[in-house]
């Protein structure tokens, strides 16, 4: 090309370029100094510590520069910032290991999510309508302390209470704490899927009131009684990761591991034997396995405390042999044994239990018995069985709380005065049983304030909205229950700026406690002096350390699990006196289920969604899009019935259905699972959200509205699987399940024997 | 020239300066067909492939079908009229026209669907090997740059075996035209004169190209079927392809031609040059390619039973008594049953006989390529990623405008050349009211030589 | 020498939770198909695991395999390419090009394990969710194929470290996003012209097969099976 021709080029080229971003806004740039120091190009790795689960799991956050949109100085424009890219496990967690499951991976989601709230909110329309308008951070935070200044001068202190989610955290601790020093009402923190039932019989069993930590790692037999260990329950991550090692990580060793339940998880996919059981006999199945080791004297005789608490167990548990046991659990007789011989032989053996098994009314027995077969396997406490993860935060900073729905009836029977309510998260309207009237009760509350990111069916009804940093902008904690070994506390700084005009709810909640007319004092100014004064307790530079490594653990803590040393329940959280009796828990009682057996034939079997556990994370569209391992399901729900069942409701992949209890009805498409007993029917919790960003809103069903309020014969939690239901056919396939799976194949080979 | 010979004349190119309302009308109605599926084709670009039905595992569908099927009609002429050519079949003569015309025309309609069916359709001369500053030739083991060769040879070969032998008739429409006309018709005519030294190189060319033609139409069929038989897909990986897609396109090419020629018939009032006896002879090819077609179905399938390979029987059986088993009953009935009843049964090898069975043909041709290219997709080896597929309205709107421009196409041919080779029909034919108009092929040429003396 | 890039998925291992299914959609900028269009099939999981009931209650049994691009030596989507989009690269990956790409989609019907997917419409992100989009990966336009790229940007960059540091790959240098992912350790990744690497050895194991091992495709991916 010659010079000419160029120049022409170059002016053609330009104007034309010119001409091109004359008219269209998007075309014409602002780009702002970039305020941040990063690398162009280059990735930097800073630890944080994912929000979703009590599991506590580490991040590893790769974190890039991007073009942000942002205002400066009214004028909008882009800015050059270091924004994170990925969500990886942290390898130096105790209790993730590296790992990290489908769920936490989506949470970046949570910090780009377009329907993500900006700024404070304040309700503008009728309460519930959903109209509100942004108000300045100043004004927000004036409000709020004008509401509990008028609380406090009416002497109506006991009018604040706080609805929250269920994580173990300092930051939940925080908002507990401010909650007891103003003189509120204990806090609720509400699971649908919660595991007090376990943490009781922990306690009763083995004086320790704390969810266990198995140690499949050195395991060399498992027997799981319906925890959905690696997909939902507890800590799914660090279970896998054991699991993995348990099966191929020891040279000529693999693990044996059986699964009952009554409906297949992917955590019972993998079981070398499946065992379907009728619900909610569990407990039964497990005693009868300990009969039949203790008539052939395949283990040792022990008694202990929890052997103690099983009725007749000293006399060998006659109410348990095999052959009664088959008729109540369905589980033949001889593979009892079989399965006994199988456990005794390959010691250390583990026994597991979670899930639906511990949400029927003798969800308390099924756990004591559980707990008393791992004291004859003679694992409790030792390698290869099961442990409890010592508490890095020793200090017990959860007060002793109230269930979503005795705050309910509270609220309704004027015990429980409504003053001001305070939301952070767990979305209590949607995921709770319509006979619980959690919402009416919310209701009553004159002032209501959400610290969420988000419009959820809850924070819908706020009359103030004080939206949070997302948990990659700000300081953020757990503290692990289980999962590890070894204590473990879990923080992490922010790794980037806030996109949006948000506050750190923590920092907010210290600034209101700060400014009210009577101070509520706290020895803290801001959320991370409150998290490095508890770290601090570990050492000198245990806060250095812990903000480099996205956490707080002993240094020795891989090769501690690694050598085999017998984990101990060092500084072990609340221990419960011994009981004597464990009462009607001891014996084996029929479940009860609500609903007349002649109306409601089946059982319904609510379970937590892999996609979005108890429906709090049905909002982000990755999670939207991810298959079910079970049915390959995306952006749907769906019922699950045994194919002799569906063939007697004459209903077939794909066609409407619905299901009833008392207490109301869902309508959802039909997915045949041979995987469940004909007994039952399943449904995920997750969809069915009316008002949760663009794409949870008006999706599906949300089976938990017609759970009957039962619950656990000696304990307070709440019995989710113990509802009745029965089962008619609407219309046929609407095309509202979507599936990855298109056909629905459920065979490797579908056509075998029918040519052969 | 005769009195008979100017009746002929008259009669077969009454069509050119004669046109009536109806038909302005049926190229406006046709026109509009195909302008809509012009418009969903530019939509689809416009608004991105997803318009159609496709969906993960089932990329290929209506549009891949829609090829196959029309290079398959394209079929009806140039085999037909070549073959027949070469072994100097009489009744052939007032045939071969219309059928080269399906011939062309089908090869062009069909070789659109490989460019409308592409995700950057803009970027369809990739597969063109021409020197280019990407510095990289197309890949010459994949079949579809051996379909561009094939499709293009065989369009380049039809066009011309089409074009030859109208040299004299646009010749003779060039003398009785006027104006305008006279001067396209001169070009067309290419200095036509009626020497003997110009018929002789007619002669002679079309004698080249109707053998050249014939391994060029077997290949191409042969080769769009490589577009299957080379894929490891179950039931498309297989030998019978070639010969199995060659005789299907065969037969679908004859079923055209009749539907064709008895529309002409109707339409253009041809009735005696277009007898009886020419629906009979073609029925009875018909009837011979339905028992072949027959027979090759029923070897493939069979082979595939008794072979008893896993993925290959998972998509024998979602064909033969699955999803698929309404659509492949159907073909079979109106491919092979309705045929070899209508067609073998002499009394009902009647023209509306034998148009009634070529619709059914075409129906169950279409069908036939729509289920080898489905099925074998939407079952793949992996059940897990099985899958449906439901045409969406892009597909079924460009699918109707190709068959309205198939119509529009040959409307307008037979507008403007006349649809019998009439200097071929005059070699022969004294008396065009005769249920034979060509017995005595040797009278013809001893004729044709003494007059062109 | 150079490189052949393998993996190992250990069935035993494998728990079916899809957490290697999400880390392939974050790393790889894999578009989010939205409602609609997931029921027409379009959604994209360049790894999908797939799961196959065996017998009936209660003795039924569930596997799952998770399954992508097998990296084929013999691979039957590359010949039928028209453009080389499809085409073998020097470390025996299959790579697909994507701005050599029209859109003819027979690569995909190809592919026995219909690991391929198509882009039905160009991809959008709704703001800010496009601020998680990894700049190492191209967003890809409307009418191209995609498929797993045994994340090659990862193989790259380990590869532009080593050259720097005069050095080979090290193994376990290089996890794509599903190996380093899983919670089980399921998949191991590594250079099958390495003897002495941990795929190398897997893939030698009594416990191994291959996908569709009789179409001859000679895949680099190992299963291992549990039993």
């Amino acid at each position: 090309m010659d010079r000419r021709s160029f120049i022409k080029l170059t002016a053609i080229t330009g104007t034309s370029a010119a001409l091109a971003s004359c008219g269209s806004p998007e075309n014409t740039v602002i780009r702002f100094v970039p305020d941040d120091e990063m690398a162009p190009g280059l990735a930097e790795w800073k630890p944080s510590v994912c929000p979703l689960c009590n599991s506590g799991c580490g991040l590893n956050v790769r974190v890039m520069q991007a073009d942000v949109e942002t205002t400066r100085d009214g004028t909008r424009g882009v800015v050059q910032r270091a924004v994170a890219k990925k969500l990886e496990g942290l390898p130096t967690h105790p209790v993730n290991q590296g790992g990290l499951c489908a769920r936490g991976q989506a949470a970046i989601q949570l910090t780009y999510h377009p329907d993500r709230l900006a700024q404070p909110l304040k309700r503008s329309g009728q309460r519930g309508e959903g109209k509100f308008e942004p108000m300045t951070w100043e004004a927000a935070v004036a409000e709020l302390v004008g509401k509990l200044d008028a609380l406090a001068a009416a002497g109506n202190q006991k009018g604040l209470t706080i609805i929250g989610d269920g994580r173990r955290s300092q930051r939940a601790s925080l908002f507990d704490q401010f909650v007891a020093k103003f003189g509120g009402t204990l806090s609720v923190r509400h699971e649908v899927f919660g595991d007090a039932v376990l943490r009781r019989a922990n306690g009763m069993s083995f004086g320790v009131e704390q969810l266990p930590t198995y140690d499949l790692k050195h395991t060399r037999s498992a027997i799981n009684f319906g925890g959905d260990i690696l997909g939902t329950w507890n800590s799914p991550v660090a279970h896998a990761n054991a699991y993995g090692a348990m099966r191929r990580g020891r040279p000529g060793v693999r693990g044996a591991y059986f699964h009952v339940e009554s409906r297949v998880t992917t955590s019972g996919a993998g079981a070398d034997e499946w065992v379907g059981i009728t619900p909610g006999t569990e407990g039964v199945l497990a005693l009868a396995i300990a009969h039949v080791m203790l008539e052939e004297k395949l283990l040792p005789a022990v008694s202990g405390r929890a052997t103690a608490l099983i009725d007749g167990w000293a006399s060998g548990l006659a109410d348990y042999e095999p052959a009664r046991a088959e008729k109540i659990t369905g589980v033949g007789a001889a593979r009892i044994a079989h399965i006994a011989r199988q456990l005794a032989e390959q010691s250390p053996s583990v026994a597991l239990v979670g899930g639906p098994a511990l949400a029927y009314s003798n969800g308390l027995f099924t756990a004591l018995a559980v707990n008393a077969l791992n004291q004859l396997f003679g694992t409790v406490q030792k390698p290869g069985g099961i442990a409890f993860t010592p508490q890095g935060v020793t200090a017990d900073s959860r007060p002793s709380r109230s269930t979503l729905a005795a705050f309910a009836s509270a609220v309704a029977g004027g015990t429980q005065p409504a003053g001001v309510l305070l939301l952070d998260g767990g979305n209590p309207v949607f995921a709770s049983s319509k006979a619980w009237r959690v919402r009416e009760a919310i209701e009553k509350f004159p002032y209501i304030v959400s610290f969420g990111s988000f419009i959820d069916e809850t924070s819908a009804l706020a009359d103030l909205i004080l939206p949070d940093h997302s948990f990659l902008e700000s300081w953020v904690d757990a503290l692990p229950e289980s999962g590890s070994l070894v204590p473990v506390v879990s923080v992490a700084g922010p790794v980037m700026k806030p996109l949006f005009d948000t506050r750190a709810s923590e920092d907010v909640l210290l600034d209101v406690a700060r400014t009210l007319a009577k101070p509520v004092d706290f020895p803290w100014r801001t959320f991370d002096e409150m998290l490095k004064a508890t770290i601090d307790l570990h050492g000198e530079d245990a806060w250095s350390t812990a903000q480099s490594h996205g956490g707080w653990w002993p240094e020795t803590s891989q090769g501690e699990a690694a050598s085999g040393q017998p984990p101990t329940a060092r500084g072990a959280a609340s221990v419960t006196p011994p009981s004597p009796s464990a009462g009607d828990a001891g014996r084996f009682i029929d479940p009860v289920l609500a609903g007349d057996a002649d109306v409601y034939p089946y059982q319904l079997l609510p379970y937590p969604s892999l996609q979005f556990l108890d429906g709090s994370l049905a909002h982000l569209p990755w999670l939207q899009e991810l298959p079910d391992p079970i049915t390959s399901a995306m952006w749907s729900s769906w019922v699950e019935i045994n194919p002799t069942t569906a063939e007697s409701l004459g209903v077939s992949l794909g066609d409407v259905v619905e299901v009833a209890s008392s207490l109301g009805a869902v309508r959802a498409p039909v997915f045949v699972n041979p995987g469940l007993s004909p007994t039952v029917i399943a449904m995920p919790v997750g969809q069915g959200h009316t008002n949760y960003t663009r794409y949870a809103s008006g999706r599906g069903q949300n089976p938990i509205e017609i759970l009957a309020p039962a619950t656990v014969a000696g304990t307070d939690a709440f019995a989710w699987a113990a509802t009745r239901v029965k089962v008619t056919r609407v219309s046929d396939p609407d095309g509202s399940l979507i599936l990855f799976s298109a056909r629905g194949e459920l065979r490797e080979r579908p056509y075998e024997g029918v040519t052969r | 020239m005769s009195a008979t010979e100017d009746r002929l004349t008259n009669d077969l190119l009454r069509p050119l300066f004669n046109t009536s309302w109806r038909f302005y009308v049926l190229v406006a109605v046709l026109s509009s067909i195909v302008l809509a599926g012009l418009g969903a084709f530019a939509f689809q670009m416009w608004r991105g492939f997803g318009l159609t039905g496709l969906g993960w595992p089932i990329y290929w569908g209506f549009f891949i079908t829609d090829f196959v099927f029309w290079i398959g009609i394209s079929h009806a002429g140039t085999l037909i009229s070549a073959i027949l050519r070469l072994v100097d079949a009489g009744w052939r003569k007032p045939v071969t026209r219309c059928a080269e015309g399906i011939t062309a025309f089908a090869l062009m309609i069909g070789g659109l669907f490989p460019i409308i069916h592409l995700g950057k359709p803009w970027l369809f001369f990739w597969l063109v090997p021409y020197p280019n500053n990407r510095l990289i030739w197309p890949n010459f083991r994949s079949p579809l740059v051996w379909d561009f060769f094939a499709i293009s040879t065989y369009l380049t070969g039809s066009l011309l075996f089409l074009f030859l032998p109208m040299i004299p008739d646009f010749a003779l429409v060039r003398d009785r035209a006027t104006g305008l006309r006279s001067k396209i018709y001169g070009v067309l005519a290419l200095g036509w004169r009626g020497t003997t030294r110009q018929w002789h190189n007619l002669e002679t060319a079309m004698s080249i190209m109707a053998v050249a033609i014939i391994p060029v139409a077997v290949s191409v069929h042969t080769i769009v079927s490589f577009d299957f038989s080379m894929a490891p897909v179950p039931m498309w990986h297989s030998t019978i392809f070639g010969p199995y897609f060659v005789a299907g396109a065969i037969f679908s090419g004859i079923a055209g031609l009749i539907i064709a020629m008895a529309a002409l018939r109707h339409f253009l009032h041809i009735e005696e040059y277009l007898t009886p006896k020419h629906f009979d002879n073609l029925g009875r090819l018909l009837l011979l390619m339905a028992l072949l077609w027959g027979y090759f179905t029923f070897n493939e399938r069979l082979t595939v039973w008794y072979g008893n390979h896993e993925a290959e029987v998972n998509t024998f059986m979602v064909t033969q008594s699955g999803t698929f088993s309404p659509l492949f009953w159907t073909m079979v009935v109106v491919n092979f049953v309705l045929p070899v009843i209508i067609l073998g049964i002499k009394r009902f090898r009647t023209i509306t006989g034998c148009v009634i069975a070529s619709f059914g043909v075409c129906i169950g041709m279409w069908l036939e390529r729509f289920l080898i290219v489905v099925p074998s997709l939407g079952h793949k080896y992996f059940p897990y990623s099985w899958s449906f597929y439901r045409p969406r309205p892009t597909e079924i709107v460009i699918t109707a405008a190709t068959f309205a421009g198939m119509v529009l196409l040959y409307a307008l041919f037979s507008k403007f050349v006349p649809i019998i080779s009439i200097w071929e029909l005059k070699q022969g034919a004294h008396q065009p009211h005769q249920p034979d108009p060509i017995e005595d092929v040797e009278i013809a040429e001893a004729e044709l030589h003494r007059t062109h003396a | 020498m150079a490189y052949r890039w393998g993996m190992a998925v250990d069935l035993d291992r494998c728990t079916g939770c899809q957490a290697c299914v999400t880390a392939c959609r974050s790393e790889n900028n894999i578009p989010t198909a939205g409602e609609q269009q997931a029921s027409r099939g379009r959604a994209i999981h360049w790894i999908r695991v797939e799961r196959y009931f065996e017998g009936e209650f209660p003795n039924v049994r569930v596997k799952y395999r998770p399954v992508l691009c097998q990296q084929c030596d013999a691979a039957p989507c590359e010949p039928v390419c028209p453009t080389y989009a499809s085409s073998h690269n020097e470390d025996g990956l299959n790579a697909q090009i994507y701005n050599r790409c029209i859109g003819t989609r027979y690569c995909a019907n190809a592919c026995p394990y219909n690991t391929r997917f198509f882009d039905f419409f160009n991809p959008s992100w709704e703001k800010p969710l496009h601020l998680q989009l990894n700049p190492d990966v191209s967003v890809r336009e409307v009418g191209v194929m995609e498929k797993c790229t045994f994340c090659v940007q990862r193989i790259n960059a380990a590869k532009v470290t080593a050259r720097g540091e005069d050095r080979t790959v090290k193994d376990g240098e290089i996890q794509p996003a599903c190996a380093q992912s899983c919670p089980s350790k399921a998949i191991v990744f590594g250079d099958l012209n390495d003897p002495d690497s941990e795929v190398s050895r897997l893939a030698e194991s009594p416990r191994g097969h291959k996908l569709l091992d009789d179409l001859g495709t000679r895949p680099k991916i190992t299963y291992l099976e549990g039993r």
